[in-house]
């Protein structure tokens, strides 16, 4: 939290520090919510909000969860700004056969990551939020702007597909 | 397997089911054997996505994030500052009032003219649109959007900031520029009004956009000033 002070004060090298140790989560939220698609920019301008935001955090929870739920609204911002994304939310039927394979390496997350990539976006942005970060499907609902049985359904979309790759 | 119950089984695992919709599943799961298979394996992926490992990115990306937030000023708590308070130079308040009865004027005008694109506006207005004693060809003027929600949160976040921290600055400079605010508003809410009878017209546009700017102008200037205090 004493980073989190400086840096709030404008002490840049504080803030690097909080940077530095955030990375890692916020880049893989990003990464894993965008399929990988401006995922580095994104992440930079997740950062730069932080900063411009940082007199704005009260303490009321702690440093990484506020991080990550502004990391989480930048991101969905920047879909609000992709009308062609939208038109893919309850497209991509298709992408069960492409990824109903099982792992083919030894790595296996590796293989559950580029399986999630390839996840209708749509149903990939909600499995992230729900399973991976945690989020309920009504906190889902609010920030997507869909009603929660369309968080539900599209989860359960997102799984079954999974399910395939693991198999 | 049976669609309806393999439909609710992510539901089932997240515990969102009522007591007799899950009997009910339940039941189903002991004769059921496709359905039974399809939930282990939804059970194995929803483990998995919960131990995935952070990964960041391959490139270090702070070199780019060092640069753009140099021109981005941190929001700086005040509870962290001292209390000195503030006030504004004269200068500075005859300025902000000049500019204010520019702002004022040129929407007065237009509201007198019924937003007549092809006339001019007067002299004063156009020293406003023209910033710089000539006015801007129509060619580049680009209309000014209501929605714009990066400006609106920027102008919360200043608003914010500045009744934060008011307590800092001399009471009869926060009347002045509460005042000089309040104004600047009005110029919008009526440009706004104008625009709606009227959408086409440039001017109308310029003008609004302009009377945004200063706001945002003031504010910035005015938190600048409560931060160095």
């Amino acid at each position: 939290m004493a980073e989190v002070a400086r840096a709030a004060k404008g002490d840049v090298r504080a803030f690097e520090a909080l940077y530095r140790a955030h990375l890692p989560r916020v880049h893989s939220l990003v990464r894993r919510m965008t399929a990988g698609r401006d995922a580095d920019e994104l992440t930079q301008d997740v950062f730069v909000r932080v900063w411009q935001k940082l007199g704005t955090f009260r303490g009321d929870s702690s440093f990484g969860t506020w991080l990550h739920r502004l990391a989480v609204n930048v991101v969905i911002e920047r879909f609000r700004t992709d009308q062609a994304r939208r038109a893919r939310m309850h497209d991509g039927e298709e992408i069960f056969n492409t990824i109903a394979g099982p792992a083919l390496t030894r790595d296996i997350r590796l293989d559950f990551e580029a399986a999630l990539e390839k996840l209708p976006d749509g149903a990939r942005e909600i499995f992230v939020l729900h399973d991976v970060e945690g989020y309920k499907h009504h906190e889902i609902a609010t920030l997507l702007e869909i009603s929660p049985g369309t968080s539900k359904a599209q989860l359960h979309r997102a799984r079954m597909m999974l399910r395939k790759h693991l198999k | 397997m049976t669609d309806t119950w393999n439909d609710r089984l992510s539901e089932y695992l997240d515990d969102e089911l009522t007591p007799g919709e899950r009997a009910a599943l339940e039941a189903h799961l002991a004769t059921c054997r496709d359905c039974t298979e399809t939930l282990e394996e939804l059970r194995a992926v929803v483990a998995r996505a919960g131990a995935l490992p952070a990964r960041g990115p391959d490139a270090d990306l702070w070199p780019g994030v060092a640069e753009r937030i140099e021109n981005a000023p941190a929001v700086i708590p005040f509870l962290t500052r001292s209390r000195r308070r503030f006030s504004f130079t004269l200068p500075q308040l005859v300025a902000a009032g000049l500019a204010l009865m520019v702002v004022s004027g040129g929407g007065v005008w237009v509201l007198n003219h019924g937003g007549d694109a092809t006339s001019g506006p007067p002299v004063a207005a156009q020293a406003v649109a023209g910033q710089g004693g000539a006015a801007a060809p129509e060619t580049n003027i680009v209309p000014a959007s209501f929605v714009d929600p990066r400006y609106d949160e920027a102008i919360a976040d200043l608003q914010q900031t500045l009744q934060d921290g008011r307590a800092q600055l001399d009471p009869q400079t926060v009347r002045i520029l509460e005042a000089n605010l309040d104004a600047i508003d009005k110029a919008i809410d009526q440009s706004r009004e104008a625009l709606a009878k009227d959408p086409a017209n440039l001017y109308l546009h310029n003008h609004l956009a302009d009377a945004r700017q200063r706001k945002l102008a003031l504010l910035r200037r005015a938190v600048e000033m409560v931060n160095k205090g």
